[in-house]
Formats: C-alpha cells, sequence, structure tokens
C-alpha cells in the first residue's frame, strides 16, 4: 500500500459511495493488522516510520469512509482535485436562498425567545422546531443516498458526473446550514436534545 | 484560537446590528451562507437615491466571532461610500484589519460576498431611479 493511496485504495475498494459497513470494517481489520507498528520493531527506522505513517492513513481512510457524509465530502475532494489539475475551477455551490431565509427567521425567532426568558410556551415551539428541522435533514440524507446509487451507477467520463457532484454539494450545503440551526436550537433547549456535534463554532 | 483585540471588540460590541424592511427605498439586501460551516450573513445598504451615497448599513450573523466581526467592519466602511467605492471593498481588507488567521479567511470572504449581493440587489431594485436621478443633475 503507497503512503500517496487514496482512502479507497488504502482498502482496495472501487470509487463508489456505496460500501457495505462489515466488508469495510472487516478489511479495516485486515489492513490495520498487517500495517501494525507492532510488527516491525525489529525493523529499520524507516521501515518504522512506513509503519506509523501506513497505520495512520489506515485509521484516517476508516474514519473517513464508514460514514456516508463524510465519504461523499471525500469524494467530491478528490474528484476536484482531478478537475482542478486539469484545468476546471472547483465551483462553490450557490447558496439555496430559500433555505438560508428560512434559517435566518428561525435563528431571529429563538433569539427573541430567548431575549424573553425561553417560558414553557417559548421552549415547546423550538422543540417543535426542532424536531421539524431534524425530519428535514434527515430527509436531506435521505437524498443524499439517493444521489450516491446514481454516482455509483454513471461511468468514468460520463457528462452526469459533474452535475451529480453538483447535486450532492448541494445537499451537503443543505445540511450544513440545518446542522447549524439544529445545534443553536438544541443548545437553547439544554443541549438534551443535541445529538449531533459536527458542527465546529469557534 | 486566539482572535485579535479588533475581533473582539467587534464580537463584543457589534456595530449596526439589525435590519431594514426589504422594500423601503434605497434599500439593497443580501443573503448569504458558508456551505463549509453553515453560517448565515444578512447584510443590508440603505442608499441616498439623489446622491448614490450609502447612508446607513445594518447587517444580522449567525455564525462564529470572525463572521461577525467581519460584517460588523463591512457596515462601519460601508456607510458614507458610493456604490461604487463599495464595490471596491475586498476580503483582504477585512483580513488586515481584523488580523484574521488563515482558517478564518472564508469569513471575510463571506462578508464580501454579502456586501456585493447587497449592493446587486440595490442595483436591481433602484439602479434606474439613481440613473434618471443622476441624468437630471447633469
Amino acid at each position: 500500500m503507497s503512503i500517496k493511496a487514496d482512502y479507497f485504495e488504502v482498502f482496495g475498494l472501487a470509487r463508489k459511495l456505496e460500501i457495505d459497513p462489515e466488508e469495510l470494517q472487516r478489511r479495516f481489520y485486515e489492513m490495520s493488522r498487517r500495517v501494525h507498528p507492532d510488527f516491525f520493531q525489529t525493523g529499520t527506522p524507516g521501515e518504522q516510520a512506513g509503519s506509523l505513517e501506513r497505520s495512520a492513513l489506515v485509521n484516517r481512510a476508516y474514519r473517513t469512509l464508514r460514514d456516508l457524509v463524510s465519504r461523499v465530502e471525500y469524494l467530491i475532494q478528490l474528484e476536484e482535485g482531478r478537475e482542478t489539475k486539469e484545468g476546471a475551477a472547483g465551483i462553490k455551490p450557490e447558496a439555496p436562498g430559500d433555505l438560508l431565509a428560512e434559517m435566518l427567521e428561525v435563528q431571529e425567532a429563538l433569539q427573541g425567545a430567548k431575549a424573553d426568558g425561553l417560558d414553557e410556551a417559548a421552549r415547546e415551539r423550538v422543540k417543535a422546531e426542532h424536531a421539524r428541522l431534524l425530519e428535514r435533514r434527515a430527509v436531506e440524507e435521505d437524498g443524499l443516498r439517493v444521489l450516491a446509487r446514481e454516482w455509483d451507477g454513471v461511468g468514468d467520463g460520463d457528462g452526469n458526473r459533474e452535475a451529480l457532484l453538483e447535486r450532492m454539494k448541494r445537499v451537503l450545503a443543505a445540511r450544513a446550514y440545518l446542522n447549524t440551526v439544529i445545534n443553536d436550537l438544541g443548545e437553547a433547549l439544554g443541549g438534551e436534545a443535541q445529538n449531533h456535534v459536527s458542527h465546529r463554532r469557534h | 484560537m486566539a482572535y485579535s483585540e479588533k475581533v473582539i471588540d467587534h464580537y463584543n460590541n457589534p456595530r449596526n446590528v439589525g435590519s431594514f424592511a426589504k422594500d423601503l427605498a434605497g434599500v439593497g439586501t443580501g443573503l448569504v451562507g458558508a456551505p463549509e460551516c453553515g453560517d448565515v450573513m444578512k447584510l443590508q445598504i440603505r442608499v441616498n437615491l439623489n446622491t448614490g451615497v450609502i447612508e446607513d448599513a445594518k447587517f444580522k450573523t449567525f455564525g462564529c466571532g470572525s463572521a461577525i466581526a467581519s460584517s460588523s467592519l463591512a457596515t462601519e466602511w460601508l456607510k458614507g461610500r458610493s456604490v461604487d467605492e463599495a464595490m471596491k471593498i475586498k476580503n483582504t481588507d477585512i483580513v488586515n484589519e481584523l488580523k484574521l488567521p488563515p482558517v478564518k479567511i472564508h469569513c471575510s470572504v463571506l462578508a464580501e460576498d454579502a456586501i456585493k449581493a447587497a449592493l446587486a440587489d440595490y442595483r436591481d431594485k433602484w439602479g434606474k431611479k439613481e440613473a434618471v436621478a443622476g441624468s437630471k443633475a447633469s
């Protein structure tokens, strides 16, 4: 396994988005064993360092590929890296205007409710909003699964590839906006409803 | 991550928070978002239709400290500028002023996008009226 292998190559997988989680785990264990630093304790310093690097790569690859969203993010990065080399610039997905306006509205309502001390009625409203947006996010994620299957069906050099990447990027963007608001609503409720921590607000 | 003093100042005392009614005379609205982190930024300008000068600017940003500081600073810079001068504000100016670290540069890009969007919306809605006012004056 080369240090320069992409995450799919690490596990000998084709660049496809539908991955059987059990199969991925099996290959992860196998690769982990094969590159484990313990096997190289008597090796040269170069071999030891190489083993460490490979272990780290195998771990990173597994963490990235086992979750559909991070898998799609990674695939987009790979595909766009390739595009850039060929001269085409990666396109930032156009902000979904309606969604942005709606998220702003929800945030403003939340801010108002918090300023008023968040009484029982307001808490109920925030809870309902939180549940509604969790549902929305689930719908987006279902959409991403459909697009992932479509992606796996198109061959190299197919004109649909770029359009599919664009659509996946749009879903990821929508999901990011939803995540932020879901987290903020969850925080206002005291964190009990918060089950998503991927958002990084510094 | 350490924020610069200017970021902290804008974060603690954001200037020009608020909004104008979208259809108020001379108002342009920009609504943009950062898909990388889910931040949402609304920036509005209110232009004097006789002079073409931005008399007031307001923003609402739901995002990190750097995004809030970038948009707060942007509204300060917009006030008193003509629409053409406002087009010249670059994200790098914001980066320099706020000393944003590389990981926060996208916040300044977002602010520049918001300015551009607000100016475009203003031109869309009120550009013709400004041109009429301008031709009358000449």
